[in-house]
């Protein structure tokens, strides 16, 4: 394992022991702030840290073990943007301050057209308006944002139409726009799948913690084969699909959109057990476990459902 | 040797492209199956691509990861014929010969393995499956020699083995895992005899060994008298781990046998197989990632119990969905019944490919027990009561 890697993971353990521990998004984006990760993957001589991708990996497994809420992906696919946009004036200062924390958004939505599931709108000042021959960041002022409640409620989701004539700078146009649009999908899935892989060993441990304390039959529940074999079956599915994810931060199109759909049914398989571990305790808001059920179901959807990039993967195939 | 993996790959596909067996589905008939795996095998010694997970003091040996994984790429992709004679041998034997038996052992049997003489595992008993600890095959000291008799059972190849990897009972004294032996037997030694066992899909890969006063010389344990266990698992752990990289490699490159179920039919254009298709696929690349990332670990000395019931896990749930879907795409037409070769995962025969996919959910340790493993062993989840008796007259 790289220092680097480790690195990441210690402060994410101290800055986010447990999913309890920072519920509320403003400040769950200022400790991601205070961390420095915003600033994690944009190059060294724009001001960031110069990881790689890889690295960013290992940050967006984190978020999501711990569950850390709002719009934080979108963020990173704005910085993304930004470092990756031709110089304008006024760049280096818009970087700056969105390293810091201050709020942009993006839709997390992949292969449809508008700005649906733009997460924090409420909060951001600027959206990231993604088009296939020019991308650019639009200022919110005037915009109508339309809450969209979903059932994660870890993210808030809006529907956002900016105001006529709003101020606009174009980041990219052309064939330009067509590369950074495809690095922003591959950043957005990466995050999606990291988001997800932390969550499934997140909610796994959890049910082999109550599995271990529960007892019925005179015995733990963790000593019944038929739910022994299951989580079993969970944690191999896991290490397979993390052994992708580790393998693909670099992955162009199509392979990183397959590779997250592969770690977000895996994220479902595995949330959607650990309810049933917990039998009637886990229908209850009290306790966690619902929490990563619903936020599995929409890191399914978010990034392009499974439907749409595995059809691509089969396409590919069928042409190589 | 080559001095980047990419030269490595091009050094190895030109090899291939000159020496690759095209009709090797023709020869591998019950009659043809022997010499063409033998002749096989010699031309990869030969080249230095049979054994590249082997150290590097023997040839071929000593490759690293990325190598390995373009050898095994490449053989993938030319659409050889996989070792299957020399499995035992090169892997299970190997690595027992590697890691517990004396120097001079394995000075003496690893260059006959690169000549190709084939072994077998006589581990499983009718009575001892998954709990291999139950074997009864008993051997008796008699001065320099182990007097053996018992029955083994589901070992494959013995029917053409030179060598068998044998665990006996020494001793029924104390734990069951303690009174256990392993012994390197001579297959032509008198009192062994062997009946091969037909299978579902109409092979015979595995058979029956029974043993009958078979004197073996003291010199050809491994490990101490009672050691047995401890060795065992080195075998079945290469098993577990080691062999899954060139499978896995394997599956992946059979994937085109897949396509070209789908190409020139009107299931191009089928979204539904589209997506299965690509989502297995996804799977299949899921599965190499694992094999690589175990063998990383294993280099570095970072394996960890129960890594490789993961991978083994993995690998054989994979291999059944993706034989499973050849099945589903072959229609009717792979119902109909097609004489087979030996082979497993390619084969050129869905249904056989698929039966032989239990291979890997059975064999060296069922699912069930790998899942017990983990959820033992890596999840920390507590074993069942023991002291069950089954009741008299059950
Ligand atoms: C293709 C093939 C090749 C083989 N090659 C060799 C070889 O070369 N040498 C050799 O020695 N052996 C070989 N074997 C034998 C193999 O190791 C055994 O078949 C295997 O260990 C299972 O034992 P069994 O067949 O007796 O099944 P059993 O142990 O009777 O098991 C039957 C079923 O019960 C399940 N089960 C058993 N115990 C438990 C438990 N505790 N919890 C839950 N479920 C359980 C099993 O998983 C299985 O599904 C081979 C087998 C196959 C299929």
């Amino acid at each position: 394992m790289s220092t680097m890697r480790r690195e990441l993971e210690d402060s994410a353990l101290k800055a986010f022991p447990h999913w309890e521990v920072v519920r509320e998004r403003e400040q769950a984006r200022a400790t991601v702030a205070e961390l420095g990760w915003f600033m994690a993957g944009v190059p060294e001589d724009m001001g960031g840290l110069g990881l790689s991708r890889a690295e960013l990996g290992v940050i967006f497994a984190q978020l999501g073990r711990a569950l850390v809420p709002g719009g934080l992906v979108a963020q990173f696919l704005a910085v993304e943007a930004l470092a990756g946009a031709q110089a304008f004036a006024g760049r280096d200062e818009l970087l700056e301050s969105a390293m810091a924390g201050e709020p942009l958004t993006a839709s997390l939505a992949i292969g449809r057209e508008g700005l649906e599931a733009v997460p924090d709108a409420d909060l951001a000042s600027h959206v990231l308006v993604r088009g296939v021959q020019e991308i650019a960041l639009v200022a919110l002022e005037g915009a109508t944002i339309e809450p969209t409640p979903a059932w994660d409620t870890s993210r808030a989701l809006f529907s956002v139409k900016p105001a006529e004539g709003g101020a606009r700078l174009v980041l990219a146009s052309g064939a330009e726009a067509a590369a950074l649009n495809a690095r922003l999908d591959e950043l957005a899935c990466l995050a999606l799948a990291g988001d997800a892989l932390g969550g499934a060993s997140a909610v796994l441990a959890i049910s082999i913690d109550y599995l271990g304390t529960r007892r019925q039959f005179d015995r733990p529940l963790a000593m019944f084969q038929a739910l022994k074999h299951r989580a079993a079956d969970l944690k191999a599915a896991i290490d397979t699909a993390s052994a992708l994810y580790d393998a693909s931060s670099d992955a162009r199109g199509t392979a990183m959109g397959a590779m997250k759909a592969h770690c977000c049914e895996v994220y479902k398989q595995v949330a959607e057990e650990a309810v049933q571990f917990h039998g009637g305790i886990g229908l209850t808001v009290e306790y966690p476990v619902h929490l990563f059920l619903k936020r599995a179901f929409l890191n399914r959807e978010l990034g392009g459902s499974a439907g749409f990039w595995n059809e691509r993967a089969g396409r590919a195939l069928l042409e190589a | 040797m080559s001095d980047t993996p990419e030269d490595l790959r091009h050094e190895i596909r030109q090899w291939l492209a000159d020496n690759a067996p095209g009709d090797w589905r023709d020869q591998s008939t019950h009659e043809g199956f022997v010499a063409s795996q033998r002749a096989w095998f010699a031309q990869l010694v030969a080249a230095g691509y049979a054994v590249p997970h082997w150290p590097g003091e023997w040839p071929g040996g000593g490759r690293s990861l990325a190598e390995q994984k373009i050898i095994y790429e490449e053989l993938a992709r030319a659409d050889t014929p996989r070792l299957l004679l020399s499995f035992v041998s090169t892997y299970h034997a190997a690595a027992t010969l590697m890691e517990c038996a004396s120097k001079e052992q394995a000075a003496h049997y690893l260059p006959r393995i690169l000549k190709g003489e084939t072994w077998c595992q006589g581990f499983s008993e009718p009575g001892a499956g998954s709990d291999l600890a139950a074997i009864r095959t008993k051997a008796v000291r008699r001065g320099d020699v182990y007097v053996v008799s018992g029955q083994k059972i589901w070992s494959t190849m013995a029917q053409y083995a030179d060598m068998c990897l044998l665990l006996v009972r020494t001793s029924s004294e104390g734990a069951k895992q303690a009174g256990m032996t392993y012994l390197l037997m001579d297959m032509t030694l008198p009192g062994v005899s062997v009946r091969p066992i037909h299978q579902i899909q109409g092979d015979e890969e595995f058979a029956e060994i029974f043993l009958d006063e078979v004197e073996i010389p003291v010199s050809q344990r491994v490990g101490e008298e009672g050691a047995g266990w401890a060795v065992a698992q080195a075998t079945l752990a290469s098993e577990r781990g080691l062999t899954l990289m060139e499978l896995s490699y394997r599956m992946r490159g059979a994937m085109t046998r897949l396509v070209s179920e789908i190409a020139g039919t009107d299931r191009t254009e089928d979204r539904g197989v589209l997506r299965d298709l690509g989502a297995l696929a996804t799977r299949v690349d899921a599965v190499c990632a694992l094999a690589d990332r175990f063998l990383q670990k294993r280099m570095e000395d970072e394996e960890k119990i129960g890594d490789a019931s993961v991978v083994k896990l993995a690998y054989a749930r994979c291999l059944r969905a993706w034989a499973e879907m050849g099945v589903t795409l072959s229609g009717l037409s792979g119902q109909l019944h097609a004489p087979i070769t030996y082979g497993d995962l390619n084969s050129g025969n869905w249904m056989a490919d698929f039966m032989n996919s239990y291979a890997w959910t059975i064999a060296g340790g069922s699912d069930e027990v790998q899942r017990n493993i983990i959820a033992e062993r890596m999840l920390g989840m507590p074993r069942e009561p023991r002291g069950w008796k089954l009741e008299a007259g059950q």
